[in-house]
Order: C-alpha cells, then structure tokens, then sequence
C-alpha cells in the first residue's frame, strides 16, 4: 500500500539528513505505530510518506516512496491528497479558516478533489459518523474544544477517503473521552481498509491499535516488529515507548 | 470516483440551505455582485455627478429604500454617520471658513464664514453621507464567505478567493488570540493595569506572541491545506453558491452603463466648457 | 495557601461554569486537578491569580482573600503555566524569555540570573539558552514555558496539562521539577487528563465536573479502574 524504499531526507539548508535509509512497507489494513524520542525523525518520515516533503518544502529526498506500487517522487501534494492523508498535531494550523461550519470544514477536502456535491455529502456525512461528532456538523470550526477540534482535523482527511492515514500524535492533545473515540473511529477506519501509519508515545495507544511498531533513533529504524514484542523489549530511558 | 452519480437526498439540501449565510430578506438573497454594483454604481454616481439633486435624489430614491427593505435602515443611518462623523466635521469647518468666497455670513475671530463655503460644506456632506450609507449597507447584507463564493463561480482564482476569504476570517481569530496571550503575560507578571509607562512596555510582550506565532504556523498550515487538496487545478463542485438570474444580469449592465454614460457626459461637458470644472 | 469559598463564576452569556464550589490546598501541597473537558479546570485556576474574578463566593490566597489585588501582584504568589506556547513566547532567546517573568516580579542582577539559569536546566535545556525559542521543538517550548514560571519562585506553581507531547525524557524532566519544587515546599497543582502521570505523581486527585467538586482524594479512590 505505502512503501517507502531506502529513504533519506535532509531539509532544505540542514547539515546532515533527518531520517536515513529508512525502509518500511505498510500493507493493505495493516497499522503501523512509530515510536522513538522527539527528534528521532518521527515527524519526518511522516511528511516524507504524505509526499510534503520534499514537494512542498523543498530539501534533498533519496530513495523511493510508493502508493500502490507505483512511485510518487513527482507527484505534487495536492495531487497526492487522495492516497496518503495526514494529520498533523496541532487542530489549529489544521483549520482552513475560511468555512462557518465544521461540515464545509470537513468537506473542504473533498470539494478541493473536484468531486460532486452529492459525493462530497455523502463522503462528509461518513466521516463525521466515524468519528462521532455529527452533532458539530453545524457549529462553527473555531468555537470547539481541543478535543473536538482534532476529531474534526481527522475527519476532514478522513473524508477524501485516502488509502493510508498518517497520523502524527494525534491524541497528544486530547483527554480520555476523546482519546477513546479517536481509537474507536481509527479502528473502525482499518476494519474498512484503509492502512494508517501512526507516531505516537503513548503505549496504550499503541498496544490497541498497532499491528506493528516501528522504532526511530536518530534517523534510522533500529527496530520494527510485531507489537507485543515491541512493548515487552521496551527501554523507557532512551525515549523509547513508555 | 468509479461510483454511479449519487444524487442529494432531502435532508441534505436542508442542511446545505442552512449552511449558506442566513439571508433574512429578498435583498440580502440578491447575489453578492449585484449588491456590490449597486454599492459602486451609487457611489460613483454620487462623486461625480455632485450638486445637490443626484445625491439626494439616490439618497431617497435607491439608498433608503434598498436599506429599508433589507431591514437595515436605522442600522445603516447609525454606522454610516458614525462612520463619516469625524471627517464630516473637519471637511465641514475648513470649507466654511476657509472657502474663497464674496457672501461672508457670519465672523469668528479672523475667519469668515461665507455663503460658497457653506454651499461647499452642504454638497460635499451629501455626498459622504450617500457614500458612507451604500458602503454601509452592502456590508451589513453581504457575508464574506458569499461573495466570494460567488468570485470562485465567476472564474476568479480559488488561490486568491481563498486568501480574501481567509484574511476577513483571520481577524475575529487574532481577536481571540490576543486574549489568550494577554493572560499567559498576566500570569507572567505583566502589569497591564498600572502606569502608562507599564502598559507602554506592555507592547511588546502582548503583540509579540501573536505576530510569532502566527509566522510560525505559516508552513504547517500551508502543508495542511496542501494536504487537503487545495490548489488542485480543475473544476471545483463548492457545497453552496450565490444565485444569479438574468434580470439581475440586466440590472447591473444598466447600472454600470448609465454610470459610464453619466461620467462620459460629464467629461463632454466639462470639455465643451459647460461646466466649471466638478466642484 | 488556596482557598475557594462557595466560588461560582457565570460567563458573560450566562454559562455557568463554577457552580459553589468549595476547595482548600495547604501550602506545600502536591495536586492533581482532572475532569471532562467543560469541567471547570482551567476556569478555576485562573481565580487563583485574579485573571477571572467569582461572580459569587471568594477566593483566598494565603489567608487574604484575592478580591482587591492585582493581577501582577497576585502573579507572584501564583504562577500558572498555560497550555499554548505560542500565545506567550516572544523573546528572541530562551534566556530572555525565562527571565521575562522573573524580572516582572522583581528580581534583578545576580538573583535574576541564578534564576533563570536554574530554571533552564531543571527543564534540560541549559545547552539552548541562547537558541530561539521558535528554533526548539513543540515539546521543548512548552518546558521553556514551565522554566519561564519556575523562574519568577512563586510560591504556588500551577501548570495546565505539562505532559502531552513529551517524551522519555521530557517526562522524566517535569517528573524532576515538581520533586524539586516539593522539596523546597512549594505548592503544586496541575492539570491533566494523563492516567498515568497522575497516578505517579500525585497523592490527591481533585474531579471536577459541571463546576463542583465531583471526588477528592487518592488516585486509587478517586480514578476508575
């Protein structure tokens, strides 16, 4: 579904590259959890496999990455939003802030692909009943709690119905409740085929979702397989899952 | 989208119908560009034909009564003259003392009030006033977000709609911002309820976070909307659009071309030596 | 130290969001404050440094009540860290912005700086003083806002959700400052929704909800299993 093959990265105007030789493969329903400290690359990956980087902010990409099976080195960002979708930390910089409602908000995607009115409902509509917020469909994108706001941000990826969700902590900011309706959407989002790659600290977060855990230090994967060996092998003091 | 052509069930042409800006009256439904003609057109008009008769005659006979049916006039009234107050009553002193003219009415001090100076004052009041009022009153009934939705349906590019729509939405956000850095500083020990001199140093401390921080959500958000298709070339379905018909199509043409007509007719009698030049 | 006597608190639209509500923390206190988002936890807090005034009730600061003070006087008993760092850095290092608060509550000189100096490398970032502080990560700028209050002494330290983003080591940081400062006998309160970061390091867990004190009392009395 999503591979990425021998890929190194270097932003534009840095030293040395952020992530190196970085081989993984995740497969059709497959959800892959990437753990390591906060500079270990985590970020980085996800930007490369949404296709961001180097597109949009330039800097220097080797190897490969591919959709499907097919490269997307050339492919624009916005040509890519349909594949690989992802959401970032922060719900904030993730509004458009240009919609009144968090339906337009969340069909902004959608609409953005060219798609028709009805289609663009109906993929709406779907997303906000995953992630269990229909009852905000109509209230205004900026007036919502962190919580929701993020609930929102996913959904609004949600919607373009992509192949493979990267999510780049996405419960960082969010409380119990919220916690376990973003599980809860993220594992009915898998059981409908969709792949997700997921960075993420916590480890029962993890521990739910992940069929696999993949381990950055430095840059480099220095461990990936299946969860429950992954959590059991653990070391907590070199930032690994805790 | 290899699926066959869904069509919108009823429920979701209620919902789409409520996600449009309210439009409470038949003027508020007239498409944004028809609104924004007649604003322009009335305006125009009022500039540069001048006198007395042309703006009052639009004051009564398009301004007020469009505002009346859109259920805005004492709204209009308040605003506009609010608005235009401060600079109606220093264009209003210096015309009337200041105005070279032969009638002098009345004397303060030095300066003398004259009858060209009053007449001058009184036109360039009306004119304001009408001015202020169009301006006022295509604000009042037309939502951002509608016009432009209707740009995008005219063909204007959705990167530049976009950042019209986003900079008007941008500023009831920094509102909010600000009172979020205000009491992260507060809780730091800023003094914003001291001297003058404590509020001064004040500057600093309050703008600077929301000026940095919004710098520096520049790239992710950028990176998000990227992520979300925005800027796709090809043709976008938007949930909801301003409509238009064709009698309004003519009543735009009619107004921009007697505008034109006026304006050109003006310039020919201006040229012919008819008229002294505009006053 | 903090006293909240029958506070209740209406927004400007009518929404109650204290409701009579009555709390006492002793000084040298270590609590957890949690609840549903709405609850009333961060609307609470900002009683404690005047930033919000009740609408009914008081609130007392080490024996006199807060009604008159200022909220820059109040600040130096009362230090909270909120949870956005981009609504409050502004300084073009992190030692300026450290010492930002800690000046604003009259330190200067040599105190000034063991001040800051201190604060940076009780949250591990003694190496970036002079970095920007747009130049640190998301997890980093929300320590530098931790150092910027621990800085100012106050007393009392109040800090809204310190553990969201953080890794190993972040973690192990803040678990560092509140010992720290519990040993000097300060007071600390933070909010949170983080489990585990509770249970770890805290004795008294205080719920709130809809603007009342819903349980108050150990992790293993008051968190559901």
């Amino acid at each position: 579904m999503l591979e990425l093959r021998g890929v190194s990265y270097r932003y534009p105007g840095a030293a040395r590259p952020s992530i190196e030789g970085i081989s993984l493969a995740i497969a059709s329903g497959e959800v892959v959890g990437l753990t390591g400290a906060n500079d270990a690359g985590k970020s980085t990956l996800c930007l490369v496999a949404a296709g961001l980087a180097p597109a949009s902010i330039g800097g220097e990409l080797t190897g490969d990455v591919l959709v499907d099976g097919a490269s997307v080195r050339a492919l624009r960002p916005n040509e890519l939003a349909g594949h690989a979708g992802i959401v970032f930390q922060d719900p904030g910089t993730q509004r458009s802030g240009v919609t009144g409602s968090v339906f337009e908000e969340v069909a902004f995607g959608p609409v953005n692909l060219g798609w028709p009115v009805a289609e663009s409902v109906a993929a709406t509509r779907q997303a906000l009943r995953a992630l269990g917020i229909e009852d905000l469909a109509e209230r205004h994108p900026a007036r919502l709690s962190g919580g929701q706001a993020h609930l929102v941000a996913i959904a609004s990826i949600l919607a373009m119905r992509p192949g493979v969700l990267i999510l780049d902590e996405p419960t960082a900011q969010l409380d119990p409740e919220a916690t376990g309706q973003v599980i809860g959407a993220l594992k009915a989002i898998v059981a409908g085929g969709t792949s997700i790659l997921i960075a993420e600290h916590r480890t029962d977060v993890l521990a739910i979702l992940c069929t696999r855990v993949a381990t950055l230090k430095g840059g480099r994967v220095v461990a990936d397989g299946p969860t429950v060996r992954m959590l059991a092998d653990a070391a907590p003091a070199d930032g690994a899952p805790q | 989208m290899a699926q066959a052509q869904r069509s919108l069930a009823p429920e979701d042409v209620e919902l789409l119908a409520r996600l449009a800006p309210a439009a409470p009256t038949a003027y508020h439904r007239l498409n944004p560009l028809t609104k924004a003609t007649a604003a322009a057109g009335v305006t125009l008009a009022a500039i540069v034909l001048g006198g007395y008769v042309v703006p009052v005659a639009l004051l009564i006979g398009v301004v007020l009564p469009s505002a009346a049916a859109a259920g805005v006039l004492r709204r209009v009234a308040r605003l506009s003259l609010a608005a235009s107050a401060p600079i109606l009553v220093s264009v209003v002193l210096v015309s009337v003392f200041t105005r070279a003219g032969t009638t002098v009415l009345f004397e303060i001090g030095p300066f003398d009030a004259t009858l060209e100076g009053v007449d001058f004052a009184a036109r360039i009041t009306l004119r304001l006033v009408v001015v202020a009022m169009a301006l006022v009153l295509f604000g009042l009934t037309t939502d951002p977000r509608s016009l432009v939705a209707d740009l995008e349906r005219r063909g204007v590019a959705p990167r530049l709609t976009f950042a019209i729509a986003a900079a008007l939405e941008a500023v009831p956000a920094m509102v909010e911002r600000t009172r979020a850095v205000a009491a992260a500083q507060r809780a730091r020990g800023l003094d914003t309820e001291g001297s003058v001199g404590a509020r001064l140093r004040g500057i600093r401390p309050l703008a600077g976070p929301v000026v940095l921080s919004a710098f520096a959500e520049v790239e992710e958000r950028s990176l998000a909307l990227e992520a979300r298709g925005f800027g796709r070339p090809g043709h976008r379905e938007p949930l909801w659009t301003p409509t238009d018909s064709p009698g309004q199509r003519a009543a735009r043409w009619f107004v921009v071309a007697g505008v034109a007509a006026a304006l050109a007719a003006v310039l020919v009698a201006q040229a012919a030596g008819v008229l002294a030049g505009l006053p | 130290m903090i006293r909240c006597d029958g506070v209740t608190f209406d927004y400007p639209d009518g929404t109650r969001a204290l409701d009579a509500l009555d709390l006492e923390i002793g000084a040298g206190e270590r609590l957890a404050i949690t609840g549903r988002n709405g609850s009333g936890k961060s609307t609470l807090v900002r009683h404690w440094n005047g930033l919000l005034r009740p609408s009914g009730g008081r609130v007392f600061l080490d024996g006199s009540p807060t009604d008159r003070r200022r909220v820059a006087e109040l600040a130096r008993t009362v230090g909270i860290v909120f949870q956005d760092p981009g609504a409050q850095l502004f300084e073009r290092t992190c030692r300026a912005e450290v010492a930002f608060g800690a000046r604003n509550v009259g330190l200067r000189g040599p105190a000034l700086d063991a001040a800051v100096e201190e604060a940076l490398a009780a949250v591990g970032l003694a190496n970036a003083a002079g970095s920007n502080p747009y130049d640190l990560g998301l997890a980093q700028r929300k320590l530098l806002t931790i150092a910027s209050v621990l800085a100012m002494r106050t007393p009392v330290v109040v800090i809204d959700e310190p553990t969201p983003g953080q890794d190993a080591r972040g973690l192990g940081h803040i678990r560092s400052v509140l010992a720290n400062l519990v040993a000097e006998g300060r007071t600390v309160v933070a909010i949170s929704h983080d489990r585990r970061f509770m249970t770890e390091s805290f004795d008294r867990i205080v719920v709130l909800d809809a603007g009342r004190v819903l349980a108050d009392g150990t992790p293993a009395e008051v968190l559901r299993p």
